[in-house]
């Protein structure tokens, strides 16, 4: 039944930069829930995709639909009402340099959703807390380790309650012993039921609970399935030699 | 030297009186200068075509005339011209804040590009507007950063507001001016315009850097 329900309907999106076309009709449907781990060589497009299921990159062709409706970027307040239900982690945190840690996830929730300094001050607490961080509030961006600045920046997606997750390789830029302490943050969102879709090549982590694994290149979706197909017997030669590099790399997966 | 120190002392009072002068002119153009700059700079940055075209334009024309030449043309020129009656030292702000916002809208362009990208991208994820993006995180930070580049403008804009003198807005110069081409003390008297304006550029870039340091975001070096 679920599958007949997605929350996000990801069709046929295409994007040219010039002569290069970066996604060549790419679709994916995410159910309530769901766990996606998008991999993939770098410059394959995962970024781009990612970025135009929020519109932060404006696709060319395709459509998406969240819970069944047509999302119009055309129309800013529709706009701008569905990039709070979707929200975004960048692999270089993107936080406001400006605002201190407790700022950060308030400015959302004043200026955009309109509250009120106290109710917006309380809620910003509440998600710092989730994500560990109720002792760094005070403490600005550049005070912050970098798996400290991450967790900032999924607190602030948080406070907006978005539906679905969009997260683009959030470890890549962190050293190695920070990328625990982040992983276990979105592994807390998912076991509450956040719906994410993640671009990451930390496979090891990912495929212990991700539903399905997405594998991406050349701007299109080559293989999709579950992790321990994808990993050990994907059908695609191209996914399977990909996947034994990530392998070595980061270790055995299974 | 006794007879210089007593024509300083004589003409100190109408002189400091001229400083107040000087410092309305330089506070007006200044204020002026940052409405009218933050908005060219926000338009030259993030506007279409037209708007940058129109910006260029802008500060092409106000760089590239001298302010003695401007100063004329709308005192004497397009102000009559137009049948406004305005008096000299509203017509000296106003060409000096003219000229200071195409300055000052280099220095907040160039403030507003030293931004890291990301931070846009991370306020319309959160779904914020561009404007609403532009006022709550691209300005207070570009602003911080343009603080050095305005007190450098400051005091450029306070040494030309001595020119308003020509169109006889009575300020330090038109004073120091009044008062030598009277007494014959002209070594003394023009002495002390040159130290007053040294004092008035001193306490105003000591001022803001002291708003440099209060708005200095923590850790960030």
């Amino acid at each position: 039944m679920l599958k007949e329900n997605p929350v996000l309907r990801i069709e046929n999106i295409t994007k040219r930069y010039g002569q290069k076309e970066v996604l060549k009709g790419a679709s994916l449907l995410v159910n309530q829930g769901d766990m996606k781990i998008l991999i993939g060589p770098s410059g394959g497009g995962k970024s781009t995709f990612l970025q135009c299921i929020n519109f932060l990159v404006t696709p060319d062709n395709g459509r998406i639909l969240l819970d069944g409706k047509e999302v119009n970027h055309n129309s800013k307040r529709e706009l701008y009402a569905y990039r709070q239900k979707v929200g975004m982690i960048f692999q270089d945190f993107n936080l406001f340099d400006h605002l201190t840690a407790f700022g950060n996830v308030q400015i959302g929730l004043m200026r955009v959703k309109g509250m009120g300094k106290e109710e917006s001050g309380e809620r910003a607490v509440s998600e710092l807390t989730r994500v560990g961080l109720k002792d760094h509030m005070k403490k600005y961006p550049a005070q912050l380790s970098g798996g400290q600045k991450q967790r900032v920046s999924i607190a602030r997606a948080l406070a907006m309650d978005p539906e679905v997750m969009l997260l683009d390789e959030p470890t890549s830029a962190l050293d190695p012993e920070l990328i625990t302490e982040v992983l276990a943050v979105i592994k807390d969102l998912g076991q509450n039921g956040m719906t994410m879709i993640m671009a990451t090549h930390q496979i090891g982590f990912a495929s212990s609970w991700a539903n399905e694994m997405v594998f991406m290149e050349n701007g299109v979706i080559l293989e999709a399935g579950p992790p321990e197909k994808i990993l050990s017997q994907a059908d695609c030669p191209r996914t399977r030699e990909f996947c034994s590099s990530l392998a070595d790399l980061y270790g055995d997966s299974r | 030297m006794i007879q210089s120190l007593t024509a300083i002392a004589d003409a100190l009072p109408y002189m400091l009186r001229g400083a107040l002068v000087t410092i309305g002119l330089v506070a007006g153009a200044m204020g002026l200068g940052l409405v009218l700059g933050v908005t060219f700079a926000v338009g030259q940055v993030y506007g279409n075509v037209y708007i940058r075209s129109l910006v260029k334009i802008y500060v092409w024309f106000f760089r590239g005339v001298p302010l003695l030449v401007l100063l004329f043309l709308f005192y004497f020129g397009l102000f009559s011209l137009l049948e406004i009656n305005l008096s000299a030292f509203t017509v000296a702000v106003i060409v000096l804040g003219l000229i200071t916002s195409a300055y000052q809208s280099q220095i907040f362009r160039g403030a507003i590009l030293s931004l890291p990208e990301g931070q846009l991208k991370a306020a319309r994820a959160i779904g914020m507007s561009d404007v609403k993006a532009i006022i709550f995180i691209v300005l207070p930070q570009a602003l911080r950063l343009s603080v050095p580049g305005w007190s450098n403008e400051y005091s450029i804009v306070l040494k030309d507001s001595a020119v308003a003198y020509a169109l006889g807005v009575t300020e330090i110069m038109a004073r120091a001016h009044f008062v030598a081409s009277r007494t014959y003390e002209h070594l003394p008297l023009y002495f002390s315009a040159g130290v007053l304006f040294m004092i008035i550029t001193y306490l105003g870039t000591k001022a803001l850097k002291i708003l440099e340091e209060r708005v200095k975001i923590p850790g960030y070096s």
